[in-house]
């Protein structure tokens, strides 16, 4: 795969142009993500300084229209709508990225063990990560939390459970061709541990990869978590939460249609902040497709 | 073949029968006393818990009970509703049978929109190619239930006189029916059609690389014959297999956009039953659902192997 497309370049000079411009679009595009990461982070973290109004206190000014006092006017019990998105982000974020990187660090120890090792704890590990990644996402996590009681720990567990296979996935693959390079090979004959081995030879292959996949796991988390709280199944009241906003609004939506816009607009900047990470990561790493 | 069919079908069992003890799991695992629970209140008479912990077998050893939930799943009885007091089966059926129709519905319209803006972006290039993909890379971020929602609101705000909400079922009035399931339907169709777009656009552009694709327009065969024998043709056979996969996915994601629209299917069913602690209709949605999932994706798994030879079997 690597000569037909070092010879490619060289037949056509134009590719090695386009490689580089690639770079830059990769770069553009990282670029933007970052920013728009950082954008949420600090609003979330500084949360309660940010916002205007306490989150859960109420006004008789209900369903008011956009002003100077309530930005976004305000809700069906007289709550400030920018108040409730702003300190909203901070559950919904919180189970988002705490889940990720337990299905993260989950995924690294189990892809890591799978590929390396190989036969029968590969198959093994595959198998039942396999049984987990055939379920349905939503409804895995709905009958789950369902019984277990839509508590903060039980939300970011579950989802990390379903998410961990797919993570181990994207592991396992490189370490499975990367083993067997060169540079491991001698690595090995001069007598390294194989710990040792593991961590300075075939983890930083697999960072890339693993890099992109936590993106777009981030991006579809954000799905799950507020899908969740719109039915039903989020963060127990009165902390607020995106999912959980865009449901109770909908009751009054055309007297106030900032208070689903919000909460909508929240939900798509989160998601689209991930995919645009994990595109430019993607580019910038030359990571080849995944999907 | 025989053995790779045979290999999924196994595999399919395998997973089908974790997914119910999942599912029978997920009622024993209910915080406090599942009696009480199918009892629907605290204050019931010892004798009566006794009694319901007989019937439901609670006394049991677990595997027993689920050997003998299993046999009755198996035969089609899914429990009796805690608030209805009714066999759940007849009541999922029909519902079943809303959401597959909607289902279907969606899966038409994004293959249409998937396929034409694909198709358009791949061939034209140029200012197309960049606007549909950069709509389709927003469109990516937007969840269906956001779609519903935004949906919804647009026309209570604008056409107020429009009916949007609700279901006709279709031996009562078919084109009501259909009409009543166009924009749930839209809304779940947009975030797939994306997809569809994207794996049209890379396939067909794939497609079009290719050395029998230059010695057909070589030999000077019309543009339309090229595209319609030569990418088409190719491009299509992937993009059919995803657009598989993603319709068995719709079924998981119309839970929210039925709920929105007030549709009355499995969704609806699942949203209702979760506000009201129905247990063992969530229970029965769940499994249906993930079952129904795990079938279709080992059926196209299969299909895609016939198809394509390249598979390794």
């Amino acid at each position: 795969m690597k000569a037909v497309s070092q010879e490619s370049a060289e037949v056509t000079g134009s590719t090695a142009a386009k490689g580089s411009k690639r770079v830059t679009q990769g770069g553009v595009l990282l670029g933007i993500g970052l920013a728009m990461l950082a954008t949420m982070l600090i609003v979330t973290i500084f949360a309660p300084f940010i916002a205007p109004f306490d989150p859960s206190a109420t006004s008789p000014d209900s369903l008011a229209a956009a002003s100077a006092r309530h930005w976004l006017g305000t809700d069906s019990i007289g709550r400030d709508v920018l108040s409730r998105l702003i300190v909203g982000g901070r559950t919904t974020l919180l189970i988002t990225i705490t889940a990720v990187f337990i299905a993260l660090v989950g995924g690294l120890v189990l892809g890591l063990l799978s590929g390396y090792l190989g036969g029968f704890v590969d198959d093994a590990i595959m198998r039942v990560l396999d049984v987990v990644f055939a379920f349905p996402v939503l409804l895995l996590a709905i009958a789950v939390v369902a019984a277990l009681g839509p508590t903060v720990p039980n939300l970011i567990l579950t989802i990390a459970i379903v998410y961990t296979p797919a993570m181990a996935r994207v592991v396992r693959a490189p370490v499975l061709s990367v083993k067997q390079w060169d540079h491991v090979e001698a690595a090995r004959s001069i007598g390294m541990s194989e710990f040792r081995l593991v961590l300075r030879h075939i983890l930083p292959i697999v960072v890339s990869p693993i890099l992109v996949a936590t993106s777009l796991t981030l991006s579809q988390t954000i799905f799950t978590v507020t899908a969740l709280s719109f039915l039903g199944l989020g963060p127990p009241p009165p902390d607020p939460n995106w999912g959980g906003m865009l449901s109770e609004a909908r009751q009054f939506m055309e007297l106030a249609p900032l208070t689903v816009i919000g909460p909508a607009a929240a939900i798509v900047f989160a998601t689209l902040t991930f995919i645009v990470l994990a595109n430019g990561l993607r580019e910038v790493l030359d990571v080849g497709s995944s999907r | 073949m025989t053995r790779f069919v045979l290999g999924r079908l196994g595999w399919m069992l395998a997973i089908l029968l974790t997914v119910s003890f999942v599912a029978f799991m997920m009622m024993r695992a209910l915080p406090g006393d599942f009696a009480i629970a199918a009892a629907g209140s605290q204050s019931v008479a010892p004798e009566v818990l006794a009694a319901i912990r007989q019937e439901l077998g609670l006394d049991r050893p677990l595997m027993s009970q689920y050997l003998a939930w299993l046999g009755h799943a198996l035969v089609g009885d899914l429990g009796t509703s805690f608030v209805t007091r009714q066999p759940v089966r007849g009541e999922l059926l029909d519902r079943l049978t809303v959401t597959v129709q909607l289902t279907l519905i969606a899966a038409i319209i994004s293959m249409v929109m998937g396929v034409a803006t694909g198709l358009a972006a791949a061939r034209m290039r140029g200012a197309i190619d960049w606007i549909v993909r950069l709509y389709n890379g927003v469109m990516l971020a937007v969840p269906n239930y956001v779609v519903a929602t935004l949906i919804v609101l647009l026309f209570g705000l604008y056409f107020p006189q429009i009916s949007i909400f609700g279901y006709t079922p279709f031996l009562e009035d078919p084109l009501a029916n259909i009409g009543s399931l166009l924009l749930p339907a839209l809304a779940l169709a947009l975030a797939v059609s994306v997809t569809i777009s994207e794996n049209t656009r890379a396939a067909v552009l794939e497609v079009a690389s290719q050395d029998f694709v230059m010695v057909a327009r070589a030999k000077g065969l019309p543009p339309g014959t090229i595209l319609r024998d030569y990418l088409v043709r190719n491009a299509l056979t992937p993009v059919i297999t995803a657009t598989g996969l993603k319709v068995a996915a719709l079924l998981g994601g119309s839970i929210l956009v039925e709920t929105i629209f007030a549709i009355p299917g499995m969704g609806q069913y699942l949203f209702d039953s979760i506000n009201s602690r129905d247990y063992p209709v969530i229970q029965a949605i769940v499994l249906t659902a993930s079952a129904i999932v795990v079938v279709v994706n080992t059926m196209i798994d299969i299909a895609y192997a016939r198809v394509d030879a390249r598979v390794t079997l």
